[in-house]
C-alpha cells in the first residue's frame, strides 16, 4: 500500500515522464540526410512540393538559371523532364501530383507569366489559360492530379481559380 | 463525366473552371491555395481584422471548417494539407520567429515542429500521407530545401484503400 508521500512522488515522476515524452515528440523532426545531400548538390532550392515518393522543386546551381527538378525519393535522384525547362523561361512555382506524372508550373516567359501543365509520360507542356485574364503566382495540384488551384492577381486583387482536370 | 467536364468550361482546354468558394464577405483577397490530396478541401489565406489568417473550406460547397488552434499567431503562411485533410501544416508567427506547426484535425492537437537552430522557414510542403515535410529555409545566407521525416510524430493519412507502405511484397507491375 502506498503512503500519501510515495503517491505524490509517483505522480511527480509520472508528470516528469509525460513532460519528457511530449518534449521528445516535439523535438522529433528527423532530417533525411541522403535526400538532403542530394538536394544540396542541386544548389539553391525553392518552392518544394512533395508527392507520394516525389519531390518537385526549383533549383539553381552557382547563380545559374533556375530549373524545375523532380526527385525520385526512393532512388534520391533527379529524373529527366525533357521539354519542360527552357532557356527563355524562368520557373516561379511548381506543384507535383502524387505519382510524379503531372507538374503544374508557373513561369515567366517573354515578359509574361504563364501557367503550364507538364505531363511526364508524354513529355508535353500544355498551357493553361487564365480566364478572365490575370497573373498567376502560386499553384497547388491535388495528389490525385484532378484539381488545380492557382492564385491569380486580377485588378489589384489576389484571387484563387479552381480547375478540374479530366 | 469527361464529356461534362469538357463542355463545362468556355475555354478550348478540356477542363472545367470553378470559382473559388465564397466566404460570405464578397470580393476579398485570397492567397496561397493548398488542396488536400483528394482535392476535397481547400486551404487559403484571407485577411481577418488586418491579419493574414488561414481558412479551411470544402472546395465544392465553400463550407468553412473549424480550426481549433489557428485563430492567432498571425501572419499565417504556406498552408499544406495531407491526403484527406487530416493534417494542416503551415507557418505561424511565434514571438520573433516563424514556426512550422501542424494541426491534427482528427485529434484536435497542435504539433509544433522544432527546427534545428539557425533555420528560418520560408515555405513548406507536406507529403500526402503526412510522413514527410519539405521546408524551404534560409540558412547561412543561402536558400535551400531540407526534407524531414515525420513518421515518428504523425499517423499516416492514407487514401482510402491505400495500404501503409513498408509491409509485404510490392505489387506486381
Amino acid at each position: 500500500m502506498s503512503t500519501p508521500r510515495t503517491r505524490s512522488v509517483q505522480l511527480a515522476a509520472g508528470a516528469l515522464g509525460l513532460g519528457l515524452l511530449l518534449q521528445g515528440c516535439q523535438g522529433g523532426l528527423r532530417p533525411l540526410p541522403g535526400l538532403n545531400q542530394q538536394l544540396a548538390r542541386l544548389g539553391s532550392g525553392q518552392s518544394p512540393s512533395l508527392g507520394e515518393g516525389w519531390l518537385a522543386l526549383i533549383a539553381s546551381r552557382d547563380g545559374g538559371r533556375p530549373q524545375v527538378q523532380l526527385i525520385d525519393g526512393q532512388r534520391q535522384l533527379p529524373v529527366p523532364l525533357p521539354g519542360l525547362n527552357r532557356a527563355d523561361s524562368l520557373p516561379i512555382q511548381v506543384s507535383v501530383d502524387g505519382r510524379g506524372e503531372h507538374l503544374a508550373v508557373v513561369r515567366q516567359r517573354d515578359d509574361r507569366t504563364e501557367l503550364v501543365l507538364y505531363r511526364r509520360s508524354l513529355m508535353a507542356v500544355q498551357p493553361i489559360a487564365i480566364e478572365p485574364a490575370g497573373v498567376p503566382r502560386r499553384v497547388s495540384l491535388s495528389t490525385d492530379g484532378r484539381v488545380l488551384a492557382v492564385e491569380v492577381s486580377r485588378g489589384g486583387l489576389w484571387q484563387i481559380d479552381l480547375l478540374e482536370l479530366p | 463525366m469527361l464529356l461534362a467536364t469538357g463542355l463545362g468550361g468556355c475555354s478550348l482546354l478540356p477542363w472545367r473552371r470553378q470559382p473559388a468558394p465564397p466566404v460570405g464577405l464578397g470580393q476579398e483577397t485570397r492567397q496561397q491555395p493548398a488542396l488536400s490530396g483528394d482535392g476535397r478541401l481547400l486551404a487559403s489565406l484571407v485577411e481577418r481584422g488586418g491579419r493574414t489568417t488561414v481558412l479551411l473550406q470544402e472546395r465544392r460547397s465553400g463550407r468553412v471548417l473549424p480550426l481549433r488552434h489557428l485563430r492567432d499567431h498571425q501572419p499565417h503562411s504556406s498552408p499544406a494539407l495531407s491526403w484527406n485533410g487530416r493534417y494542416l501544416a503551415l507557418l505561424v508567427q511565434q514571438g520573433g520567429r516563424r514556426q512550422a506547426v501542424i494541426e491534427d484535425r482528427a485529434t484536435g492537437r497542435l504539433q509544433p515542429l522544432m527546427l534545428p537552430m539557425g533555420l528560418e522557414p520560408q515555405r513548406l510542403s507536406l507529403a500526402p500521407d503526412g510522413q514527410r515535410l519539405a521546408l524551404e529555409v534560409i540558412a547561412g545566407g543561402g536558400q535551400r530545401i531540407d526534407v524531414f521525416d515525420l513518421s515518428g510524430l504523425l499517423e499516416p493519412d492514407l487514401a482510402p484503400g491505400q495500404r501503409q507502405s513498408g509491409g509485404g511484397e510490392p505489387p506486381a507491375p
